[in-house]
């Protein structure tokens, strides 16, 4: 019996008839329903249009009225609660790899719904590369590993951004670059993907890099706001 | 990282994390890859490979992840176990034990002595802990290393005091899950069996209480956490009540040895279980009505005060059956409690200063809280969620105090499931060694 990836617990899936019927693939849920509904949803008529935070208007949100417009808007799939850090506890800090599979799947459909040519992931430092062994946001969409046309510069990103205060976040100068070997960018729309939208700093730089090349637009696509 | 910080240790590094280590630390390989398989050195686990991949052909073991992540990109680095103690006694107990106690705790020494593998099956409320006391000051003054694991954190915790009481003068290490203390090398040591994986070839002497907290075969991680921890030579010593059929099948193959300890150390027998079938209890509970049997004891308890707990199969049913019994009988005073409630401890003292006459509980009480003087009712209890050992240890909350050493352990159910009927015959069996022990006090019985 498939055991739920978050609790441990046997999750068993009842087939009805009319989805035997319906003869599409079984998609087997990867963690239970009680698990599955601790996540909050975000939904997009229910959040900042700048920043993708959940919140009744539809008005950029007080952070993204004090850091003035934004060259890209960002979208989230899920608020950031309990949930959601003990998941990246455990997923990122701990390294539990195979908890990719949480989200993969909603995941690569926003991404398939925002028809973009160009896909980019944040990478992570080859130091993490040497010791948590994989991206996380590339664990999600791909094969974990960083993406080769874009990478961190020397030792910026050394500091984990937990680990940073506000004020160290928002100082930080732009920490990635493009390599050699980048497709062209002119006139492309472009979607940007990290785990989690804190400040908004990791995604303004990747966006600013992006654009500063030629391309048309940037859309932000996160975990969780 | 120190060197007494990896004496008899396996810790986990990674490269840029194994720089400035003493020069006489050991490097071992963490995952064993081979074409077909992939096992843990720290855990023993076999690792699906599709679950365990990283990306750049790594590999990770998700069976002990709790202990900090063990992969392809870490070894585990050991120094083998140098013994650097004091030699001398430590114990600072003036306690007495019982005349039976002490032939058991004779006997454990001479197992740690003789570097046996033994089985103690001592019945609840037989005091063990105190026994163990003589042995361990004895391996202590041989400059022995020496630990006491126990899969529950509870245990541990109950366990830490009364140690350090007993042997005052001594620094013994507390490690387990939520432990936010660093580390320290010490001769005795107390910790989950969890802990044990980070131990490698570390105890002369290693005593797991508690050992069928959790089913053995659940656990197959168990039994190799303890011989990874041990010394090749080292005497390993479990304590129970209520041995699972997997300990007793290793005693059976010659490979434990087996000593009972039949008797209260107020040398009463254990109280018997009565069962009462009553299929239709919980739908009668959920009309607010008592299953008639049920309704005569708690009468009883109203008038003469005596204090009782109702153990209940689920957390939802606990409610209700406090409102059908708050409703028959308001002047009953009681509290529900169970594993995540918040209040737990609170309610548990609560109970303890006899501020109220009872508790429904789920299992949570099963074992280690000891209230004197009081009798159980379990409803349901051929509910699978109790095991045979559940059901004993409940039955053994009973009858533990010198002053009132017998009482009433009554279950209400709707069959005799097969647990309920072990549970009763691993009592009678029990009871049976003690009358035959009480007849004639050649004290411990031995077989080997
Ligand atoms: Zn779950
Ligand atoms: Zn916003
Ligand atoms: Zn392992």
């Amino acid at each position: 019996m498939p055991v739920c990836l978050l609790c441990q617990r046997p999750s068993d899936v009842k087939l009805t008839l009319p989805w035997v019927l319906s003869w599409q693939p079984l998609l087997q849920p990867v963690v239970c329903a009680a698990c599955w509904q601790t996540f909050t949803p975000i939904i997009a008529s229910q959040a900042c249009p700048d920043c993708g935070r959940a919140q009744p208007s539809r008005n950029p949100c007080h952070d993204c009225r004090r850091w003035g417009p934004l060259a890209f808007y960002n979208q989230a799939l899920f608020t950031y609660n309990d949930a959601m850090q003990a998941y990246f506890e455990q997923y990122k800090f701990k390294g539990d790899y195979r908890l990719r599979r949480v989200f993969s799947q909603a995941l690569l459909t926003r991404l398939a719904s925002l028809k973009s040519a160009i896909v980019v992931a944040i990478p992570v430092t080859p130091e993490t590369m040497t010791t948590r062994g994989f991206n996380q946001v590339t664990g999600w969409l791909a094969e974990g590993e960083n993406s080769d046309w874009l990478r961190t510069k020397g030792q910026t990103k050394l500091i984990p951004q937990s680990k940073k205060t506000r004020q160290d976040r928002l100082l930080t100068a732009q920490p990635f670059e493009l390599t050699a070997t980048a497709p062209k960018l002119a006139n492309q729309t472009v979607v940007i993907v990290d785990d989690v939208y804190t400040t908004g700093r990791t995604m303004r730089h990747a966006a600013s890099l992006i654009l500063e090349n030629g391309a048309k637009s940037v859309v932000g696509l996160t975990l969780a706001r | 990282m120190q060197a007494t910080e990896l004496y008899g240790r396996q810790i986990a590094l990674t490269v840029s994390e194994a720089t400035a280590l003493p020069p006489e630390a050991q490097r071992l390989t963490a995952l064993v890859v081979t074409a077909k398989q992939l096992t843990c050195q720290r855990c023993g686990s076999s690792l699906v490979r599709k679950q365990a991949r990283l990306p750049r052909q790594q590999f990770y073991c998700y069976q002990c992840l709790n202990l900090g992540r063990i992969s392809t990109l870490t070894s585990l680095y050991h120094i083998p176990e140098p013994n650097e103690f004091l030699k001398k006694s430590q114990l600072t107990w003036n306690g007495k034990l019982t005349v039976q106690q002490a032939e058991c705790a004779a006997m454990i020494q001479s197992k740690f002595a003789t570097h046996q593998r033994h089985l103690l099956w001592a019945v609840t409320g037989a005091g063990k802990t105190e026994m163990l006391f003589p042995g361990l000051d004895w391996a202590l003054t041989q400059g022995w290393r020496v630990a006491i694991a126990s899969p529950r954190v509870d245990v541990c915790l109950e366990l830490y005091p009364r140690l350090q009481a007993a042997f005052s003068n001594l620094k013994i290490a507390l490690l387990h899950g939520h432990q936010t203390e660093p580390y320290h090398y010490r001769q005795l040591t107390i910790c989950t069996t969890h802990q044990l994986l980070r131990f490698r070839a570390a105890f002369d002497v290693l005593i797991v209480d508690e050992v069928d907290a959790f089913p053995f075969a659940a656990n197959p991680r168990l039994g190799f956490a303890v011989t990874q921890a041990l010394k090749p030579v080292g005497a390993l010593l479990y304590l129970t009540a209520t041995p699972s059929h997997d300990l007793l099948q290793q005693v059976r193959r010659h490979e434990l040895g087996l000593s009972y300890l039949p008797l209260r150390f107020h040398q009463h027998l254990l109280p018997t279980i009565k069962v009462t079938i009553q299929p239709r209890w919980w739908a009668k509970v959920q009309a607010g009505r008592l299953p008639l049997r049920l309704g005569h004891w708690l009468s009883t308890y109203a008038a003469t005060g005596q204090r009782f707990l109702v153990f209940v199969p689920r957390v939802a049913q606990l409610t209700v059956v406090q409102a059908a019994i708050q409703r028959a009988y308001p002047r009953l005073h009681g509290l529900t409690v169970h594993s995540t409630d918040p209040e737990r401890l609170a309610k548990v003292q609560a109970m303890r200063d006899e501020q109220v006459q009872y508790l429904v509980t789920t299992t949570i009480l099963e074992r280690g809280v000891t209230f004197p003087g009081i009798d159980v009712i379990v409803l349901g209890a051929d509910d699978p969620i109790f095991s045979t050992a559940a059901l004993v240890q409940i039955a053994g909350r009973v009858g533990r105090s010198r002053e009132r050493p017998t009482g009433a352990v009554r279950f209400i159910c709707a069959s005799y499931a097969r647990p309920i009927k072990r549970a009763i015959r691993q009592i009678k069996l029990v009871n049976r060694k003690g009358r035959r022990l009480r007849a004639r006090m050649p004290v411990v019985s031995t077989t080997e």
